[in-house]
């Protein structure tokens, strides 16, 4: 008996070191895929493959990246307060979608004659990209923080809706039924019941919503604004400066991937309960 | 008695507040458009601009025209990206080498969005129709990808074991055990990817383009033409909503077993 649980253990730690050897070479594999990817462009360029005024290279592109954190040519603003416009704008929009959509959805997902009233109103909304409001949003408001949140807000509401109505719909019949024969109200079971086990689908529409935002944001200040990440890169675009293009796309990408790693840290937060089921 | 005035009321609430719903919008259009004429044109001087759109063409093609005009560019990118990208899905969802090396790649291009490419496009390929279809290609390629090799990499290992135990080749793993259970969560990135190509082909369009509903949108804006504005955006929101009912449609006939769920 003693002897086979030697081995067990023995071919325990074989494998947990093969795994980790396995991980450990998997993390190589993907530095070298990045680094070889860079190294490839960089090449492509030096060697004349590639017109460099077009596509500038890796280099060259940091370089403006540390350039643009002090400098504000050519669109007028340092690289930071770019980026706190930017943000700024986005999680207006975001926020606002959330608090009103969240409980919108919730509403109309438990009382049916809220969802008669209001589904109508929604569904004509939807289907609209929100990218074709900005010529109306800019009509009626300007170019003002508040128009682009509003464009913001109209593409952070919907899944934010519809992630709160299905959620809140998929509660289980079971516990509703339990709190109802232990004398609950209609709102407290809302309040109690209906509102945690809709949770996981609420993140997964704000998660939705996060990456939806910070995209439209993009949109709508290329097409209209003064300061902001999409600004630079559209001013970048006009003195043809595809350094400050590419600079720009870069830190857009960078923040939406904190911004969503961001949001995942929360989740688990709050959903800690939900794993342990 | 009582449970029948009941039903009733039940009745006239379920079916009087959509209508109510309907006529609020429609009032509220039509008083705020008679007050602001220049901010809002009012629904009979938006159903006259369309008629105009037939009579007097713009960019020598009527509406017809500039809607095929999009849908044709979204067509052309999703075919192009459904077969990179559900290739590309598959390998780095089935090859844990290739996932590490090309994956990587693709994790860092990826949270940059479609829209955020437009500039460079135009910079290097101009306003022709390549800098546009690659644009679509983009938007639609990320998410087809996403989901085909999520799909993949969640295909339950007993069931590949099982394909092992009876001597099963990797492809025929590959081909007869892994991709039909991936099928729903491929079928999910299609479905995204088609919603995706027609918000990025819009963005496209109205950042330059001569034909396509884009481009009507911001010939209105410039020329303060909101009704023209209005029409493009109805029609933009009719063909979105067709798009994604053919796909509801489509989604039943190609795996019937993910309805029920």
């Amino acid at each position: 008996m003693s002897v086979d649980k030697k081995k067990l253990e023995e071919g325990l730690k074989k494998y947990q070191n093969q795994q980790k050897k396995l991980s450990l070479k998997y993390a190589l594999l993907s530095a070298a895929g990045i680094l070889g990817f860079l190294l490839i462009w960089q090449a492509v360029v030096k060697m004349g493959l590639v017109n460099e005024a077009r596509l500038p290279t890796p280099v060259t592109i940091l370089e403006t990246l540390i350039y643009k954190v002090s400098n504000e040519s050519p669109d007028g603003s340092v690289l930071m307060v770019n980026i706190l416009a930017s943000l700024q704008v986005a999680l207006t929009g975001f926020l606002s979608a959330i608090v009103i959509g969240i409980p919108l959805g919730l509403f109309m997902g438990w009382w049916e004659y809220a969802d008669r009233f209001i589904r109508p109103i929604f569904e004509l909304i939807r289907p609209i990209p929100p990218i074709a409001w900005i010529p109306l949003v800019v009509v009626w408001m300007g170019i003002g923080l508040q128009a682009k949140a509003l464009i913001i807000f109209f593409t952070a509401f919907v899944p934010c809706v519809i992630n709160a109505y299905t959620g809140i719909k998929l509660t289980n019949k079971t516990l509703i039924n339990v709190s109802k024969t232990f004398g609950a109200s209609n709102f407290e079971i809302f309040y109690k019941v209906g509102i945690p086990s809709s949770l996981p689908m609420v993140f997964a529409g704000i998660r939705v919503a996060l990456g939806n935002s910070w995209s439209t944001l993009v949109a709508a200040e290329m097409l209209a604004a003064s300061a902001g990440l999409g600004y630079m890169i559209q001013i970048g675009r006009t003195v043809a400066r595809p350094d400050i293009v590419i600079v720009g796309m870069v830190v857009i990408g960078a923040i939406g991937a904190i911004l969503s790693g961001l949001l995942s840290l929360c989740e688990r937060r709050l959903l800690k309960w939900k794993v342990n089921r | 008695m009582g449970s029948k005035q009941k039903e009733r009321v039940h009745a006239i609430l379920y079916w009087g507040l959509p209508v109510l719903a309907v006529i609020l919008i429609v009032v509220a259009w039509v008083l705020f458009s008679a007050q602001h004429p220049e901010l809002m044109p009012d629904p009979v001087s938006v159903w006259k601009r369309l008629i105009k759109t037939f009579v007097k063409p713009i960019g020598n093609t009527n509406l017809f025209g500039h809607a095929w005009a999009s849908l044709s560019r979204v067509l052309l990118a999703l075919l192009i990206a459904w077969a990179f990208g559900i290739f590309f899905g598959i390998l780095i969802g089935w090859n844990r080498t290739a996932r590490a090396i090309f994956g990587s790649i693709f994790e860092v291009i990826r949270p940059i969005p479609p829209i955020a490419w437009i500039p460079i496009m135009i910079m290097w390929f101009g306003i022709g129709e390549l800098p546009k279809i690659l644009l679509v290609f983009i938007g639609t390629f990320v998410p087809l990808v996403i989901n085909t090799s999520a799909g993949i990499s969640m295909v339950d290992k007993i069931n590949i074991s099982v394909g092992k135990v009876f001597g099963g080749s990797n492809m025929q793993i590959l081909k007869d055990i892994v991709i039909p259970t991936a099928l729903p969560s491929i079928f999910a990135g299609i479905r995204t990817s088609v919603s995706s190509g027609w918000t990025t082909v819009l963005a496209a369009e109205m950042l330059a383009a001569q034909r396509g509903l884009g481009s009507l949108v911001t010939k209105g804006w410039q020329g303060s033409d909101m009704a023209l504005v209005l029409v493009a955006v109805i029609t933009i929101a009719i063909i979105g909503s067709l798009l994604s009912f053919l796909l509801n449609k489509l989604e039943k006939v190609v795996c019937p077993w993910n309805s029920n769920k």
